[in-house]
Formats: structure tokens, sequence, C-alpha cells
């Protein structure tokens, strides 16, 4: 039945600086967090963990944990011998992969390694009995510092491997070494790019509970990749998959570290199928600062050979990566984005670069907000720096001078990247038009003939993400979006990616709005539930809007050709002579018009279908780009160091950021803003510290420091947008670009603040002491 | 992180909270910004808490006869707010402004962080530079003590068992005495690497009266006597002030650990100190 | 972390020698040392129960005398493990008689922490094992000054 009315011309929702959908639920604590789960009947578990580095475990006693009035049972390392070893993702030919055990056996291997677990009644009865088991360790000789573990006679950390090498990578690309000979000037550093704690403002957490009788095992768990943990623990479990059901509640944030699967994932489901109880464990703090994967790791030697005038030749770089004692998902995986990306923006010739991944008896370190790309555009941009310095260039010019030029993209880099699209000069150009570095310039002349230390660093960043083609990626670089018009016209959307703060429930709609045509109160964004959704990749890699809104624009192009088949059906028209916009069908070919509400009552109703039509109004459709998404931007900031006490004055942060076609310049800014956060922390304040014996002396954020509101300068924003050819949204994703692009110019604004004093480089993080010491040593020689 | 059990008890009286301290193993709650992460990690266990929160009269900030007299459970942020200290004792109020974050001020109490007597604690070096007293409270009686004795080590004071802090006494400043406190703050918990509190009084350009009093420098916090010896009467100038100021971690046992080394504390020391001289002096 | 001092003790040499290798004198001195056993010869089980304001830790731990040249230096072991953590410590202690009937101790030495403690006490740890050495010494000289 044909109507006539009008819909209200929506306006568009693309490109709108629109609030996140996600906030009301989030602000008035209304949103259901892994915490606030409560299933019936359902018990609480605790993790005992090693405070020895390495040890042999003689004995465990329990009974004392046992007698405890409320304990239903303890579970050592034999109890939990069925399970599969936590998984990790890599293929090198040398990986060595030592068998990662959900609990201890007769080893540990780090502090924090999980020795026991407590079932109880109630989660203060669990954290009572945890004390109450009592571990015969026999400390064992180990070895903390990666350096050290390399060196010939270092204590094994795996007795069953001749040495600590877990892996090893290599790559090169043109002729280094004829680059080196060619070379007028050669720059060399080392580099330490520290241990950070991810530190998600919600920890981990997981409840599990199994239906026996359907045979069901649902995992509730704060994580990001529902359907990749469900395999996971399928396998770990040996079930079959469509017994397992993943779902991720409200995640408070990941930052990378909840793009693993973890231990405790498959613990607390062995315990619900054993006790067949529900079970619940949520992480502590401190357990989160001590186990939870340390991103970065690095000690990096660069070698940087150039012409006197500032061109780049070639680039040798080593990286050693301290792993920890044992892998995680990702965690060999993570290294060898660094050496892909090390060339960063510039047109090197050569490149060679060889990476070894060391065991050391620590927490496993993997993925951390950027993965692999912070520590690439760290060391370059701090090399290009030097390199500046050295043969008397200005910073800004020996970049410029380096870069491809618009015209030459794609851009294929040093290391066999094809860099998508890019205009280096262009946003490099409005940050420095922004920040008046002429005038910034002279600013610092006119406060070093005051003696006054005034720095300004300069940061081109450029990164890899859209993750991206299958063959390049270690667990599906696809995404699937399924588009269902309900009977009464409203639209649920529902995807593979799981976000977790990125703000996808409101970037989808306004894809969602402007393609049917419908307010997007209209709509809703299912995620994070195998049950709800097809089988999807999950959100890490700045990859949610890029490939799974890729697929979602796939998805609503498939429900308006539909839509306009059955509209034209039911007008009585050609297909070809309907429009639809603003959510109207109409045609030249008739007065009459209908909504998308009109079409998809129909759809279910079936009375007047094209012939052969299925019901309902749906689509489901996945999106593999062809490669990459390459980012890029510039960040400037302006110190000045105050040399007495070491503090930074932060006076002016500059970024302007390229993430291709922006949907919510909103949601990029605030990812942006973020994202500077965790570059200011490891600039000034982050880093986990262990001694020698392998213990970890910040344990808590009493010492371990994290950005607060008082620590954050202005940030100025501003943006370019070259598209991306590699999808049809043009996106290139935003979710690193902050914490990427911004780290080098917290470093090199202090280092060119020193610079008078002859300071070189000075390693993160930046304390006030560290800043100070190196200060004082110059004033002493 | 958490705690081991304990029983919780909220007396309305300070006579009730003497009694129920009466357990060998109960301890005082004054706001908690430093016991109950203790109790969280379980370093602390007692086995009972004595919550002052609910005893109104612990909590005033009054002028009487040229003393102030600030309850024990007088949050940091009534003190960095009060009309009263910003008139009459500028120096405890702008400390205050210094502590932790907006959430440990409007929950921690002068009280417990003086009982506490964290050697990084803001709040010591301005009442040390005050002269500050403290008021003493147990079932047998009471006794004001001066800080300075009542301060014994790091975390340790002259405090009894059975006994409560319920008030701290500083004078109403000076006609003529300026104030400064200059810290540098550890920035993951906000407490102090070192922190320096100066009153400076200056007449005819010389220094007619001067206190100062650091905290986080050594074990506990301390008046610097010898920096202040080499300012008394002496010309109140940048010279006289830095002079004055390289004695400011004499004698003292400095600190060290992850986050500032012996060597920077002490520097710091000197730098905060004559910083806080010029501020005081320029602003009197 | 090392620890290194110096502390002067009103008696001579040999009294503070035979004090400090004396179990019982450890017993009473040692910073909360419950009991001292022997378990060899310089070998001891030690319960102690450290308490500063409201931070308790209850250790179960090892007491060794080492390379002792009497009367003028050894070695002391501590080794102490708890549900907080544990602490292992070593330093040695170096004598000498300076005026008449005062003994000075030189010790340096380190300590190292493990598990809770290590992880959490950062910035307690320098303070509280200064305590620790100036109770040790304190109570020492109380026992050395006590009238017999």
């Amino acid at each position: 039945m044909a109507t006539t009315t009008t819909a209200p011309k929506l306006k568009t929702h693309v490109g709108e600086r629109i609030r996140r959908t996600e906030d009301p639920r989030l602000i008035t604590g209304t949103a259901c967090y892994l915490d606030d789960i409560t299933r019936p009947g359902m018990l609480h578990a605790a993790v005992l963990r090693s405070p020895y580095a390495a040890a042999r475990i003689n004995s465990i006693s329990i009974e004392d944990a046992l007698a405890l009035p409320g304990v239903k049972a303890v579970y050592v390392g034999k109890d939990v011998e069925s399970v599969g070893g936590v998984p990790c993702a890599g293929s090198m030919p040398d990986l060595r992969i030592p068998n990662h055990k959900i609990l201890a056996g007769d080893r540990v291997y780090y502090v924090g390694h999980p020795v026991a677990a407590v079932v109880a009644t109630d989660k203060y009865i669990a954290a009572d009995a945890i004390e109450r088991i009592e571990v015969d360790y026999e400390p064992t000789e180990l070895v903390s510092d990666p350096e050290e573990a390399l060196q010939e006679g270092a204590v094994k950390v795996h007795p069953e491997y001749p040495d600590n090498v877990a892996f090893t990578f290599s790559q090169e690309g043109g002729d280094v070494e004829e680059a080196f000979r060619q070379a007028d000037v050669i720059v060399k550093e080392k580099i330490l790019v520290p241990r950070l704690a991810p530190l998600p403002i919600e920890t981990r957490g997981v409840v599990a509970e199994y239906d026996e009788g359907a045979q069901e095992l649902t995992i509730y768990s704060s994580t990001q990749i529902p359907h990749l943990l469900r395999t996971q623990l399928a396998l770990q479990l040996n079930l079959p998959e469509h017994h397992v059901r993943v779902i991720a509640p409200e995640v408070g944030g990941g930052f990378g570290s909840k793009c693993n699967v973890w231990a405790e994932e498959a613990l607390a489901a062995f315990v619900a199928m054993e006790l067949k109880q529900p079970v619940k464990w949520v992480e502590s703090r401190r357990e989160s600062i001590l186990v939870v994967a340390h991103g970065r790791a690095h000690v990096d030697t660069l070698e940087l050979a150039a012409k006197n005038d500032g061109t780049l030749l070639g680039l040798k770089l080593h990286i050693l990566c301290d792993i920890g004692a044992h892998h995680q998902l990702l965690t060999p995986i993570i290294p060898t984005l660094a050496v892909l990306m090390l060339p960063g923006l510039y047109k090197f010739r050569s490149f060679k670069a060889d990476l070894i991944g060391a065991f050391t008896n620590r927490a496993p370190s993997d993925l951390y907000r950027g993965a692999g790309r912070p520590e690439a555009t760290y060391v370059i941009e701090r090399m290009v720096d030097k390199l500046a310095a050295e043969i008397g260039m200005d910073p800004a010019e020996i970049r410029f001078k380096n870069f491809p030029a618009s015209t030459d993209f794609p851009f294929n880099s040093a290391t066999g990247l094809q860099y998508d699209s890019g205009d280096y000069a262009t946003a490099f150009n409005k940050a420095l038009d922004i920040v008046d570095y002429k005038a910034r310039r002279a600013e610092q002349e006119a406060a070093r003939a005051e003696g006054r230390l005034y720095g300004i660093g300069i940061s081109t960043y450029g990164e890899i993400c859209a993750f991206g083609p299958s063959p390049a990626t270690p667990a599906g670089g696809w995404e699937s979006a399924s588009v269902n018009v309900e009977a009464t016209g409203k639209v649920a959307v529902m995807t593979g990616i799981s976000p977790h703060g990125q703000g996808e429930e409101t970037s989808f709609a306004q894809l969602t709005a402007d393609a049917l045509g419908i307010p997007m109160d209209d709509i809703v964004v299912v995620h994070g539930d195998t049950a709800k959704v097809h089988y999807g990749i999950g959100t890490f890699g700045s990859r949610g809007i890029s490939i799974g809104g890729s697929a979602l624009h796939l998805a609503l192009q498939d429900v308006v050709a539909k839509a306009t088949k059955y509209a034209a059906h039911m007008m009585g028209v050609d297909a070809e002579t309907v429009t639809f916009e603003g959510g109207v069908f109409s045609s030249e070919a008739t007065d009459s018009t209908l909504t998308l509400a009109d079409v998809a009552l129909e759809a279910h109703l079936c009375r007047q279908l094209p012939p052969g039509t299925e019901p309902g109004l749906a689509a489901t459709r996945f999106f593999e780009p062809s490669n990459f998404a390459f980012p890029f931007g510039a960040h400037i900031c302006v110190t000045e160091v105050d040399k007495e006490t070491g503090e930074v004055d932060i006076q002016r942060f500059v970024a302007v950021d390229d993430c291709g076609r922006i949907i919510n310049p909103l949601l990029v800014e605030g990812q942006i803003h973020g994202g500077i956060a965790q570059g200011l922390g490891p600039a000034f304040q982050e880093g986990v510290i262990y001694d020698d014996e392998g213990q970890l002396l910040n344990g808590t954020l009493m010492d371990y420091s994290i950005p607060k509101a008082r620590n954050m300068p202005w940030i100025e924003t501003d943006r370019t947008e070259t598209p991306s050819p590699v999808n049809p949204l043009g996106t290139k994703g935003v979710g690193e670009a902050g914490t990427i692009g911004s780290l080098p110019a917290f470093v090199n604004s202090v280092v060119d603040a020193l610079s008078p004093l002859g300071i070189e480089h000075i390693d993160i993080p930046m304390t006030s002491q560290s800043i100070w010491n190196a200060i004082h040593e110059r004033s002493r020689t | 992180m958490i705690p081991a059990s304990f029983d919780y008890s909220a007396p309305e009286t300070l006579s009730e909270a003497l009694q129920l301290l009466g357990d060998e193993e109960a301890k005082v709650l004054a706001g908690g910004q430093s016991l109950i992460p203790m109790l969280k990690l379980r370093l602390a266990q007692p086995a009972r808490l004595v919550d002052l929160d609910r005893i109104p009269d612990l909590n005033f900030i009054a002028e009487d006869n040229g003393t102030i007299r600030i309850g024990a459970m007088t949050t940091h942020h009534q003190v960095e707010s009060s009309d009263l200290l910003a008139e009459n004792c500028p120096l405890l109020a702008k400390t205050a402004a210094h502590i932790g974050d907006v959430q440990v001020r409007n929950r921690g109490t002068i009280g417990g962080s003086v009982a506490h007597a964290d050697p990084a604690a803001d709040y010591p070096a301005a009442l040390l530079a005050l002269e500050a007293q403290v008021k003493l409270v147990s079932a047998s009686g009471e006794r004001v003590v001066a800080l300075d004795e009542f301060l014994v080590d790091a975390l340790t004071t002259s405090l009894e068992d059975g006994e409560i802090l319920t008030e701290v006494h500083v004078p109403v400043e000076q006609a003529g005495v300026a104030t400064a406190y200059r810290t540098l703050i550890q920035p993951a918990s906000g407490f102090a690497i070192v922190g320096a509190a100066v009153r400076l009084g200056v007449s005819n350009g010389n220094v007619s009266f001067v206190r100062v009093a650091l905290t986080g420098v050594g074990s506990k916090p301390y008046r610097a006597s010898a920096v202040e010896q080499a300012l008394e009467g002496g010309p109140a100038n940048a010279e006289a002030f830095a002079a004055a100021a390289a004695h400011a971690a004499e004698d003292v046992d400095v600190l060290s650990d992850i986050h500032a080394s012996a060597a920077y504390r002490a520097s710091l020391a000197a730098v905060q100190t004559r910083r806080a001289l010029e501020d005081a002096a320029g602003s009197a | 972390m090392t620890l290194k001092g110096t502390y002067s003790l009103p008696a001579r040499r040999q009294k503070v020698w035979d004090a400090l290798l004396d179990p019982g004198v450890l017993a009473r001195t040692l910073p909360g040392c419950k009991s001292l056993e022997a378990v060899g010869p310089d070998e001891y089980r030690m319960h102690m129960a450290l308490a500063i304001s409201s931070l308790k830790g209850v250790f179960e731990g090892k007491v060794r005398i080492e390379d002792q040249q009497p009367p003028e230096s050894y070695r002391l072991t501590v080794q102490g493990r708890g549900k907080i953590g544990f602490v292992n410590g070593g330093g040695s202690f170096r004598l000498r008689e300076s005026e008449d009937a005062v003994t000075e101790i030189e010790y340096q030495g380190d300590v190292k922490a493990g598990g809770t403690i290590a992880s959490v006490g950062q910035r307690l740890m320098n303070m509280t094992s200064k305590m620790m050495i100036k109770r040790f010494f304190t109570a020492l000289e109380k026992e050395l000054t006590a009238p017999v």
C-alpha cells in the first residue's frame, strides 16, 4: 500500500560532531560492566601468584584454604592439566613457544605467575583463602634484564632451550652497506623503550557459566575479541565452538590488553564446568599492573646514514624485545610491526633490521596502544632529529626534504609496505603554521640568550592500521556486518567488531542513518555477543571504522538495493526510475512515495513482493581491504625545562592528524586527546621498573605514574583529510595516532631544550629526576 | 585488593571513641587516605577500625587568643578554603591546597595526616614552620605536645596506645610575616619529593623573622635551623637566600627511592627553599 | 637497596662483639624478633612480627652469622618470608674501638624484597630499612648499657 506522506528531510550525520550515544548509560552508571554481572549461585575466584621470578614449586598445601568456611575448591597446576595452554599466534620459523600452562606446573617463571586458584562463595572469603595456601618455593637462578639474557652463559629462563632467544626476525631492503659507504654522515644511538602497563580503567574480568543440559558454556569477558576468544577457548577446553558463547559486556577500556586470550578465561571456564556453578573472577589493580602484558619493552640500536644535505640513505636497526617468560597471543608479532614502520614517512633507499625476542624472568609483554608503531616512530623521529643536529639543519627542513611528494602515492616504503595515500607536507605545514614555527625559533633564540632551556620538538609520524588484508594478519583481516530493517522500520546493525570506548555505536549509527534516511534513534548497533552477531575479528589496530564500517557500508548498500526493488514493485514502476533519499522512495513515474518503514513492513508481510523474493529486509556483508591504511600527521611540542629542578613546562602542543575521511570529528578528537595522554605518560612518567631479581617495583598507582588531568597540556588540534583508496569509506583509523605521534614530539622538544648543554639524547621516561641527572652530569663535566 | 576482615565502629562522641580504642588491635580511621590502601594491600590488618568521621566535635576551625585550633577531622579542603585561615594563617591554607588531589582533599583530614606521620606529607612542613602543637587525648587525660616532639621518625609518633590526636594548634600569623610553600611532587602519589615551607619577616631590608621547614627529604620532616640561622638578622636578598638555602639538607640522612635519589632530593631541598624564600619576600 | 652507616656504642669492642653474637641478645634486639631458635652453628630460625605504625608484617625466617673475624668483623644474613612477600638482607659489620670504651660499628649491606612489599612498598623501603637499623642499634645500646 503506497502512501503519499513525505518524510521530513533529514540532515546528514556523517561528518558531524555528534555526541556519543553510548554516554548516557555510562555517565549515569546504568551500563553493565563485567563486575556488575551476577548469576544465580555464582561463586568467586581469586588467583594466588608467585612472589618469585624463578622458583621450583616443591609442594603446595591447600588444606588450610579448603578448611575455611565458604571455600568450594582450590585448584593447582596438576588439576587443570587437561586445559590447553595460553595460545600464541606467532609463526616465525625459529619461534620457541614454551608450554604456557594456565596454572604453573612445577616451576614459576615470573613474579605474578598464577600458581593456584581458590573458588569461594564470596570474593572476601576467596581473598582470605588465598593467604592460607602454603607454597614451598625453592628460588632458582634467574635473569631479569633482556640484554643479560642474551649474553653467553646467561641463566636460562626455560632450561629446555639452549639459550634465551624466543625468536628472530630480519628484514632488508635496498643495498644498505652501499648506502653506508656513500654516507657523508652516520649517526648512532641506543634507545630504550621501557615496558608500559596498559592500565585500562576497568581491569580484566570473566564470568563463566555452564548449562549442563544444553552443554553450553557462556563466557562473559572484558575482551576486545569475543569471537577469537570463543575459538581459542573451544580449542583449549576441547569443546565444539557452537557450545561456547562469548559475551563482551560494557568494556571499560583495553588499549590492546584485552586483545588477548588469558589464562584466567580458560581457568574460569574450567571451574564453572567442574563445579557446575557460575564463577566470577575480577582482576585487582595490583594484578593488572603486575601481569597484564606490558607494552613496548625494547632496547633499540640504530644507525642512520645520510648525505650532508640531509638526504636519508640507509638505516640499520637492531631491536631487542624483552618478551618476558611466556608468549601471549601476539607477543612475537608486535615488534615486527616496529620493523615494518621504522622508515616512518621518509624515502629511505635501504634498510636492514634484525629483531631478537629474548626470554626473561618477567611478565609477558604484548600489544599496547600503538603496538609496534610508537616504538618505530619514536626511534626514527629521534634519529632524524639527531641527524639534523649533527649536520646543523633545521629539523623541519630535513623532514620536508625526505617526504615522498603527494604525487608519489601509493608509495613503496623501504620495508616493502605500500603506503596508500598521503600528503605529508600539507599536514606538516599546517602544524608549523599553527605553532608559528619561525616565531617559536626566534623565541628560543631569545630564551637561550638568557640561559633558559626552551625546546621545540617535531614529530612527523605515520602509522599502519585498519588491519588488514588477511594474508598479512594472524587471525583474519576481514570484518562482518549485518543490517536488519525490522517490520516496524527500526534498524538493528550487527557488527563483528567489539568497541570498548571507541564510540562505534555512534559512528555506525551515523553511517546507517545517512544510508537509510532514518534518525539515529531508530538504530541500534549490536556487538560483543557471539550469539547475536556474525563471526567477526574484533576491535584493535584502529580497524573498527575502516574494516567494520566498510562491511556495514556494503550491507547498507545491499539493503537499499533490495528495498528499492521492493518499493518499485509496490509502486508498480520500474526499479530504475526509483530514487531513495531522506528515507523516502519516489519515482518520476508516479506521484506516490514510500518510506523505508512502509517497505520494511511489506518485506515482512510478503503480500506484494516481487515473485521469488525471500522475506525480510536484511543483508550481511563482509569486507576485507586490499591493503592497510596509513594515517599520518605532525605533532609539535614547545617546552621549557627548569634547569634547577628538571621539571618540564609544556607550553604548546599542536596536533595535526590525517586519518582519512572523518565520520565524526568529535570522536576523532577524543581519540587524539586520549592518545596524546598515552604518549605523554611514557614521555615523562610511565615505565614499569624491574629490579635484577625480577621484582616489579612500581606495582601500584602510588608508584606507577600515569598522566592526570593536571599533567595534560592544552592540545591544539587540526586535521587534513586524505581519503584512503583501500576501503569504500576512505577512512584510515585514529585509535592509536595520538599515542604514536606525540611521544617523539615531547622527547624531541626536551632534547632540543637541553641541546645547548651538549645533551643529544635522553631516555624515557624523562622524569624530573632523569632530566636533572642529565643536566647535572653535564654541568659537572 | 581486599582487606582482611575487621570490625568497624563509628562512634559519635570522643569518649566513646576512646573507649573503643581500648582494644589492643584497634586503629583510628580519620579520612583513610593512607590507611585504606594499606588495609587493601593487607599490609595493615587491624582487628577494629574506629572511624572518627561522625564525631562533630572534631571538625572545626576556631581562633582563641592568638591560637588557632583545628579539629582533627577537619578535611584538607576545609583548611584550604577556610576564610579564617586565609586571613590568619595563610601558610597552612596554601599548603593544604597542594595535598594530593581534589578527592584526597575532600576525604583526608589534618589529624589523620599528622598522626600518620608520612615523611613526605605536605602538612608537617608548614606546621613545623608554624611551631604547631598537637592535642592528644586519652581516657586518663590530655596533653599538648609540640609537633617537633610528636614526630619521632617515619610513620612513628609519640602517640600512646589509647590516645587520639584531637586538635592541631597554630599561631595567628604575625603582622609583617609573609609565607610560602614550594613543592615538587612525585607524580604518581602526589606526595612531596621535597616541600619547603617558609615564614619570613623583613624589616629595613633585613630578615627579622624566619622559619623554614622541609618535608620529603629525610625520614621525618624537620626545621631547617641552619638555614634560619644563616638568614636571621642578615640581608633579605637573593644572594643571602641562595647562600642560606644551600644548608637546607645539612646533617640530614637524605632518603633515596625509585623516584628520587638522595642527591636529587638534597639539591631540590636547596632550590625549593630558596624559591620559597623568594616567593615569601616577593609577597611581603 | 644498599644501606650503610656507622653507629657508636658506649662499650668496649669485645663486649659489643659478644653481645652481637649472643643469640639471647639478638632475639631481644633484632626488630620484631619474637623467637630465635638455633638450628645449626651460627644459624637460627626466627619468627618476626615487624610493625611500623599500622603496617604489620609477620615473617618466618633464617638468621645466619658468617665470616667471623672476632672481634673485628662478621657478616649477618637474614631471610624472611611472609604473606606479604619476602625480605632478604645481608650485611657486613666492622667493629672499631675508638676512644676509651666506645666502639664504632660500621655496617654495609643490601636489602632485597619480593612479592607485595617489593611492588607496593618502594616509597617506604628506604625509610623503614633505616628505621629497622636504628631500632636494632638502639636496642643493642640498651642491652650494653643496662645495669647488670
